[in-house]
């Protein structure tokens, strides 16, 4: 089962972030989901891939009532990200998917109808969590070309999906990165790679720079906080992307 | 040396074998529209002999009213076979999902949340029971339309030799006569094969 950390806390509004399950076999991406909760409604970031659903499920269930997640929100199309949906439902049949317009017919290919789909336009959108605003905020072709990030400014948190994302060797596993420039290595490759445009890249940091933010939670990896934020940011936008190797 | 494949079982190797009969249903077909053209030939072939070859006009337009019928029962076949397939795959995904929910934990004090679970498992195996029995319905079909399809099968076959029998006596065209009604029998023997391999299936041969 996957480990459910509160990574904020005001009330009962808070962020879950479900890590790190030991049981996961290798030959399956290693995913970190975040559960937003808030006056008693949940909406679940990236919830994951068919074949994790247990151990989110598990992990969800120990701390919050898996039938009050009436909203998932899928940064992008990949299997990773949304492929439990179906199984989701299973527990709350009227849950809304928020996703880029671009994915709103290929996500259905998972399970859902039509009502459980929101489209989100190219400009983004102001989600409501029971009154709690949270921003979709445009993050296309990084990697997807319909993209989108989550932001919560009452919480100053930035789900960033795979941006920020690091493949993390079996002894480096902390939920929050410790030591920016041995953590990065392990991000650098994932970057180039995935990452395909640079003008993307660079209108991003220049959106995000000027966003309050106090953690940047990523997919994959571990969570930059403080300082590390505007770390991560200066050398997104230094990095050389779209690239076999730089 | 690569691992060896593991065999498929279950729905797996049920979608295996309804593959391979929908191969040997599509070479039935190739074989039913080779008779009709065969037939129409063989009609014009009696109509040149004239009175000699009446016998085998008769037979030449029973066996293209033969390979009308079997088409037809090819269609049923085929019409099953696609049901079947769509309830093998729906078998296949709900079992996936109801072994991926078996799989969560609740702990112990969220007795709520476990009766969601299990109840979410029970919707999937009831599911799960009544693609199976659609699943045994669509077997049994299969079994009775391929039954009744080898019996038109047999009374091609007599048609074929009494073909060939009437060829016998066409005087001047017994010679292509002959040809053509051994071409016949030829064929039915073809479609009989086909049919003997589908009825000895391993999908129509599981009684569940």
């Amino acid at each position: 089962m996957k480990t459910t950390q509160i990574i904020h806390e005001d009330g009962d509004h808070q962020w879950l972030a479900i890590v790190r399950d030991p049981a996961r076999p290798a030959h399956l991406i290693d995913t970190n989901e975040y559960l937003v909760t808030h006056g008693g409604q949940g909406m679940l970031l990236d919830p994951g891939g068919v074949e994790i659903f247990p151990a989110v499920f598990s992990a969800v269930a120990a701390r919050f009532d898996p039938a009050a997640i009436g909203e998932v929100f899928a940064s992008h199309q990949d299997p990773d990200v949304i492929s439990s949906l179906a199984l989701w439902l299973e527990f709350n049949p009227a849950l809304r998917c928020h996703v880029s317009w671009m994915w709103s017919a290929f996500i259905p290919h998972f399970g859902g109808q039509p009502s459980n789909f929101n489209a989100l336009p190219d400009e983004g959108a102001t989600l409501s969590l029971a009154g709690l605003p949270l921003q979709a905020v445009p993050a296309h072709y990084l990697h997807s070309s319909g993209n989108f990030n989550l932001y919560d400014r009452q919480a100053r948190i930035l789900y960033s999906g795979d941006i920020g994302a690091a493949l993390l060797p079996a002894d480096a596993q902390g939920l929050y990165v410790e030591d920016f420039a041995s953590h990065i290595r392990h991000a650098e490759g994932f970057h180039r790679r995935w990452m395909g445009s640079t003008e993307a890249k660079r209108s991003w940091c220049e959106r995000v720079a000027a966003l309050d933010i106090d953690l940047l939670c990523p997919q994959h990896g571990a969570i930059y906080r403080g300082e590390d934020v505007h770390r991560f940011i200066d050398w997104f936008d230094g990095l050389q992307i779209g690239v076999l190797r730089g | 040396m690569g691992a060896a494949a593991a065999e498929p079982a279950g729905p797996a190797l049920d979608l295996l074998h309804i593959v391979r009969i929908n191969e040997e249903i599509k070479r039935v077909v190739a074989v039913a529209f080779r008779i009709n053209i065969m037939a129409l030939n063989a009609i014009f072939l009696a109509k040149r002999a004239g009175s000699a070859a009446r016998g085998f006009g008769v037979l030449s337009n029973e066996l293209r009213n033969f390979s009308g019928q079997l088409r037809e029962t090819m269609q049923s076949l085929d019409s099953l076979i696609h049901a079947a397939v769509g309830e093998v795959s729906s078998l296949l995904l709900e079992s996936r999902y109801a072994g991926i929910l078996s799989r969560v934990e609740v702990a112990a004090d969220r007795g709520r949340v476990r009766s969601r679970v299990s109840a979410a498992l029970a919707a999937r195996e009831a599911r799960l029971g009544a693609h199976r029995t659609r699943l045994a319905g669509l077997r049994r079909e299969l079994r009775s339309t391929i039954d009744d399809a080898a019996q038109l099968v047999d009374l091609g076959g007599v048609l074929a030799k009494s073909a060939k029998i009437e060829a016998a006596y066409g005087a001047a065209f017994a010679g292509p006569l002959a040809q053509v009604s051994g071409e016949f029998d030829g064929i039915v023997r073809e479609i009989h094969d086909s049919l003997g391999a589908l009825q000895k299936s391993g999908f129509l041969r599981t009684r569940s």
